[in-house]
């Protein structure tokens, strides 16, 4: 088969969704391993404002149902970047890469701030669109090919129409949009770092392994 | 050559070229909700095209990812807005304030619910519990119900191990699923139910 | 210059659906070029309609507790698949023989293809969406009590 990550290293089968870990994967794998757990012990920064021409600055607080709103959101924000890596069916990683897109709003949407929840709004309708166009590029792969299995998709024997391709890119794009647009200033604005910078890590890690997906296919 | 499939995906297309189009124009908040959901319909289309029992079990899933954001979207969307106020809180007619009928309807449609069972008997099932919610005041405690969503979702989970580690299991993974679908449909309906109003 | 025009309608997070959206238009009239595309014959899971038959569109065959052959992709891994495609809970057994409308409300029971594919063949599918509705659902309802608050 055609070996972009590498020679697959185990499989582990869940009925047709074959989950296979090859050194590429693997990595990624790892790696939102590690951010998950850093979410999972680290506790959250507290922005301080300064008020100009004094001594007197403030903390933000916040509320502890808030804190554990967010940690619970990264937390599955982590798993599901976990999922995504290592899925080898296409449309079991459209799956994954929704559930990213939607605790990507969640870990945004918990804070109070009118601005900061617009923001969320707006990503949130975006990350709604892009399930359209990766849908249809899973649903379009199975009509063409007759299979959505990667392992059997990557043996190159029946051509995969370039539009299919296209429209699975432009949906994660869709999903993982948050950290690329100027949206991000705003988004950023919200306080509680380790949880916000998940958001980050998610949608580089699910474009890493879109990247893949399209070369292997 | 055209086949039947690539006619379909030209009409599939087609109606989601027009939807984007108009998404592009919009710039009301809450008709950009309205109109992705309808965008929506066009992908499903796409899947229904497959035409094999594989595209039905794809529907699903795809259809059950867009209620799920447009749910979520809409409570931020009424937050952004900062819309407090409810004026319709339940039903406002006296009858079905005041007499048992709305008890014994619900308690029917739950039972046949139940009968039922999967998917459709939780809708249905749920619908009854919508009914009474919205019939009567309700105090407002999710706990139970959010309580019995987590149960159903790790009764589901469970059964996909046993079906995939034990598959000679298979009957008890099946009841499994299927009792933690129709726990979930009737928890999930509840919980809209009770969202769309609380007692003033 | 371009540049800079580029970067402040993007800037405003207002513009970021309508780009989004012409993306995807654009992309909708790109698959339309690409028409005509081909149809594999060789499907998983092909659609079988018996004509006759109570349980039609989903007879797949078989007296419940037996094992039916079903197309999946991997059959060596899911040695028990066709058990759930056969079965049919008592209550539909007896409606499937007293009446010929069994098919209209096979999918609300539980047995048949559908559950087969969503719970045993491709249950991770199955796992993965009950998570996103969990997730949302979580979302909803945190700010539901958070507004009430």
């Amino acid at each position: 088969m055609n070996e972009i990550g590498g020679a697959p290293l185990f499989f582990l089968e869940f009925g047709d969704i074959v989950i296979y870990f090859t050194p590429f994967t693997l990595t990624l794998f790892i790696l939102a391993l590690v951010f998950t757990v850093f979410v999972l012990v680290s506790r959250p920064e507290r922005q301080i404002d300064i008020a100009f021409g004094g001594d007197a600055y403030y903390a933000k607080e916040i509320s502890l149902s808030e804190l554990r709103f967010r940690r619970f959101m990264s937390i599955a924000c982590g798993l599901a970047c976990m999922g995504a890596m290592v899925t080898g069916d296409v449309f079991d990683f459209t799956l994954f890469v929704s559930l990213v897109g939607i605790c990507n709003v969640g870990i945004v949407a918990a804070v109070k701030s009118r601005h900061v929840q617009n923001a969320a709004y707006q990503y949130g309708l975006v990350a709604l669109a892009g399930t359209v166009p990766m849908f249809s590029a899973a649903a379009m792969i199975a009509a063409t090919t007759g299979t959505l299995s990667m392992l059997e998709l990557a043996k190159g024997m029946i051509l995969i129409p370039v539009a299919a391709k296209a429209l699975l890119v432009l949906g994660v794009m869709g999903e993982g949009m948050a950290p690329f647009y100027a949206a991000k200033a705003e988004m950023f604005r919200a306080p509680g770092a380790p949880y916000v910078i998940m958001c980050s890590l998610s949608s580089l890690l699910i474009f890493l392994r879109v990247a893949e997906v399209i070369l292997l296919l | 050559m055209w086949n039947e499939y690539s006619i379909g995906l030209a009409a599939a297309f087609a109606c989601a070229l027009i939807g984007f189009l108009a998404l592009v124009w919009e710039r009301d908040d809450l008709h950009k909700l309205l109109l992705i959901d309808l965008v929506e319909t066009a992908s499903l289309a796409v899947i229904a095209l497959i035409g094999t029992d594989l595209s039905e079990a794809l529907i699903l899933p795809g259809l059950v990812v867009g209620i799920a954001e447009l749910l979520a979207l809409s409570q931020i969307y009424l937050t952004k807005e900062g819309y407090q106020h409810h004026p319709v809180t339940r039903l406002n007619i006296e009858v079905m304030m005041r007499s048992p009928a709305p008890v014994i309807i619900s308690a029917i449609l739950v039972v046949y619910g139940i009968i039922l069972s999967g998917f459709t008997g939780g809708g249905i099932a749920g619908l009854g519990i919508v009914f009474l919610l919205m019939s009567r005041s309700f105090s407002g405690d999710f706990h139970a119900l959010e309580m019995a969503s987590g149960i159903s979702w790790a009764l589901w989970v469970a059964a996909f191990f046993v079906f995939m580690f034990a598959p000679q299991w298979w009957y008890m993974a099946l009841m499994g699923a299927a009792i933690g679908i129709l726990l979930k449909v009737i928890a999930k309906m509840s919980l809209v139910g009770a969202m769309w109003g609380e007692p003033e | 210059m371009i540049i800079q025009r580029i970067s402040r309608v993007l800037s405003n997070f207002d513009n970021i659906l309508p780009v989004f959206a012409a993306a995807c238009a654009a992309m909708s009239v790109f698959v339309l070029l690409s028409l005509p595309l081909p149809y594999s014959e060789d499907q998983l899971y092909p659609k079988q309609i018996v004509p006759g038959s109570t349980l039609n569109p989903y007879d797949r065959g078989g007296p419940p507790f037996t094992q039916v052959s079903i197309h999946s992709q991997y059959p060596e891994n899911s040695p028990t698949a066709g058990y759930v495609t056969a079965y049919l809970t008592p209550l539909s057994l007896f409606i499937s023989e007293h009446t010929a409308y069994m098919g209209t409300t096979i999918v609300a029971h539980p047995g048949g293809i559908l559950d087969e594919i969503l719970y045993n063949t491709r249950g991770l599918d199955t796992v993965v969406e009950p998570t996103i509705l969990f997730v949302a659902f979580a979302i909803a309802a945190y700010i539901f009590r958070k507004r009430e608050a």
